[in-house]
């Protein structure tokens, strides 16, 4: 690392820190009432994917599969997300805002499967669950009588993500450090320090797998005040093999990012700070008006960058990212509405179930040239799309195929209700629908094993039934979408909506 | 010797009600989260002493044996004070901070002020009058 870079970009940086500031001011709470929230949910029982957990462990519950889970399909998937929303009558009201909750699918390989589920034992969590309230600043809600924090870590809700490196399970949480966890029962071993110098620096809930198992990942300085994005390299066998500082020119937000076999892509969105108080995501505004710039980041030399500058786009997830022709093209999920895409589902979290929308969004090509320095968007058409996810085995000089979870016909809930493929330069879409009542999540691509072929495999995602109160898993064939589920199972109980998961294959 | 020790009772009785209420800062320690390493205290009586261009008025240290302790700067005379806390957990000596320079190791101020930052003086003054104070430090 450029030591002395990295501490002048510091220097320039501005001082407030992101993560504390929403500790210096105590504002009247106005977020949501968990009373009001529950009347919601007996009304509308979709609401169901934004209710708090109570309990710090669900499960396990071994129930059977419907259908034949397909040979050679064996392992786990885990997911993460915000679950315990709510403490003594009072409910955040940002969705990004609640504990994290670690949930493990396991395939027995006998017809059954395993679910379990465990809240990550974070600094914040263990305390809060001993105070019987909230103490510590959250991302988008202002909490009453907010208690100063050591670090960012004490704020961290570690409820975003999950990443297994080198048979290690972590829950990760865009601006803090990963909490290491046990595969098998999901107890917290803690967080994770790659270096000493690097403890509670953010490590993002976007890693993304190289096809030799090397791990890349981000952190945004700008979350602790500072500027500058820390490239994390981490090697297959799970050891720090460099942390690398690009300096950035300005403060902009990123969630994720896209990478293709030679370059990193970054894309930050400027934003201004509001001074007037509150918590992270409400004082922050897109500005629009604005570019954003995005930095390619050579593998091989990560602390350097070639910036471009692109009209201002909302974006939290990426798809794939290809290069040919001394072009990089980077496939980007943007939020039509910034307003919505400061808080989705602000909506339901407040129980507002007549309002509640999802914000609409629509896939977008950024086009990177690496010889003339300039980058345009495209439009592909696409929309209703979120989560994108794709075999890390595609090509890496022509774009992959995106599987998401989709919107078609009627439906209960402002929610995805179904599954797609696309193969985005043909404009062909397959798509299930799994009905009028299941809300559908992110649906993971597995591999077939022993096959090379791109796309050779399935997709397991997770599934809220509103109307009968129970969560599910379901199995695909990535080459036979429109045909539904291979196996399915169902719970008896339902969990809360979540983000992002892995799958971890049993070898 | 029994007359001179029964003698002195009184006076040191006297010595004791003096040192506790009168010009003492009392301190009561929250929030240690390991119980390794040092806590060490300074308490200073200026800006100028807050921002390290002047010595503490007194420090003390202590090594931590439970969540909580009891500290006592004695003698004080009336005046304005702030007190910074930090508990070296791996006791080399400083409190580390990671490439940003966030603190990882506990730290505590005096008014427990509401702040992602080093408090001003002014922010951790506590007023310890003639007959002494009671304050408590959480640490973060």
């Amino acid at each position: 690392m450029d030591r002395r870079r990295f501490l002048r970009s510091l220097l320039s940086a501005t001082t407030t820190a992101v993560i504390g500031a929403s500790a210096l001011r105590s504002l009247p709470a106005f977020a949501g009432d968990a009373a009001q929230f529950a009347a919601a949910r007996d009304q509308h029982p979709w609401l169901t994917g934004w209710r708090s957990v109570t309990t710090e462990t669900l499960g396990p519950a071994t129930v059977p599969l419907q259908g034949r889970l397909p040979q050679g399909l064996a392992g786990t998937l885990y997911r993460n997300g915000p679950a315990w929303t709510e403490r003594d009558g009072f409910r955040y009201d940002h969705w990004f805002d609640g504990d994290g909750m670690v949930h493990g699918w396991r395939f027995n390989g006998d017809g059954t499967l395993t679910h379990r589920a465990r809240m990550v034992a974070t600094p914040k969590f263990t305390r809060e669950q001993k105070a019987g309230r909230f103490l510590y600043p959250a991302a988008g809600t202002v909490v009453p009588d907010v208690q100063p924090v050591r670090n960012n870590d004490d704020a961290n809700a570690a409820n975003t993500s999950v990443i297994r490196i080198n048979g290690r399970l972590f829950a990760l949480c865009e601006a803090g450090s990963a909490f290491e966890l046990d595969p098998d029962d999901l107890t917290t071993l803690g967080p994770t320090t790659w270096r000493a110098d690097l403890a509670t620096v953010p490590f993002s809930a976007h890693p993304l797998v190289d096809r030799d198992g090397t791990v890349w990942n981000f952190g945004s300085l700008s979350l602790l005040g500072g500027t500058g994005l820390l490239i994390w390299m981490i090697g297959a066998d799970g050891q720090l093999r460099s942390a690398s500082v690009v300096d950035t020119p300005f403060m902009g937000y990123l969630h994720a990012f896209a990478m293709t076999d030679t370059h990193l892509v970054f894309m930050l969105m400027p934003f201004d700070y509001k001074e007037d108080g509150g918590a992270f995501f409400e004082r922050l505004r897109f500005a629009p008006d604005r570019a954003c710039r995005i930095a390619v980041v050579p593998k091989a030399a990560p602390d350097t960058a070639q910036w471009f500058e692109a009209a201002f786009t909302a974006a939290y997830h990426f798809g794939d990212a290809f290069q040919r022709n001394g072009r990089i093209v980077m496939r980007t999920v943007r939020h039509d509405n910034i307003d919505e895409a400061r808080s989705p589902m602000r909506e339901a979290m407040a129980g507002d179930a007549a309002h509640a929308v999802n914000s609409n969004a629509s896939l977008r090509e950024l086009h990177l040239d690496l010889r003339t320095g300039k980058a345009h968007w495209e439009d592909t058409g696409i929309q209703g799309i979120e989560f994108p996810l794709f075999d890390t085995r595609s090509a890496g000089n022509r774009g992959a195929r995106l599987y998401a979870p989709a919107m078609q016909g009627e439906t209960t809930a402002p929610y995805f209700n179904a599954v797609a493929g696309y193969d985005v330069a043909r404009g062909r879409r397959e798509i299930h629908r799994y009905g009028r009542d299941i809300l559908a999540e992110e649906h993971v691509f597995v591999p077939r094993p022993g096959s090379r072929n791109a796309d050779d495999g399935w997709l397991v995602g997770t599934l809220l039934d509103a109307a009968n109160q129970r969560s599910g898993i379901a199995v695909l064939d990535a080459q036979r979408i429109d045909e539904g589920p291979v196996a399915q199972a169902w719970l008896p109980y339902a969990v809360p909506l979540g983000f992002h998961g892995t799958f971890a294959a049993r070898g | 010797m029994i007359r001179t020790a029964l003698f002195c009772l009184p006076f040191a009785a006297l010595l004791l009600a003096t040192s506790a209420s009168a010009g003492d800062l009392q301190i009561d320690l929250q929030g240690i989260r390991t119980h390794t390493g040092t806590v060490r205290l300074a308490l200073v009586d200026s800006a100028a002493g807050w921002d390290g261009k002047a010595a503490p008025v007194q420090g003390q240290t202590l090594v931590p044996v439970a969540d909580a302790a009891h500290v006592v700067f004695r003698n004080l005379p009336a005046d304005d004070y702030a007190v910074l806390v930090t508990h070296d957990e791996n006791d080399n000596g400083k409190l580390d901070t990671n490439v940003v320079g966030i603190p990882v190791e506990g730290y505590g101020f005096s008014n427990n002020p509401q702040v992602q930052r080093k408090p001003t003086f002014d922010e951790a003054r506590v007023q310890v009058p003639a007959n002494g104070a009671s304050i408590t430090i959480a640490l973060r």
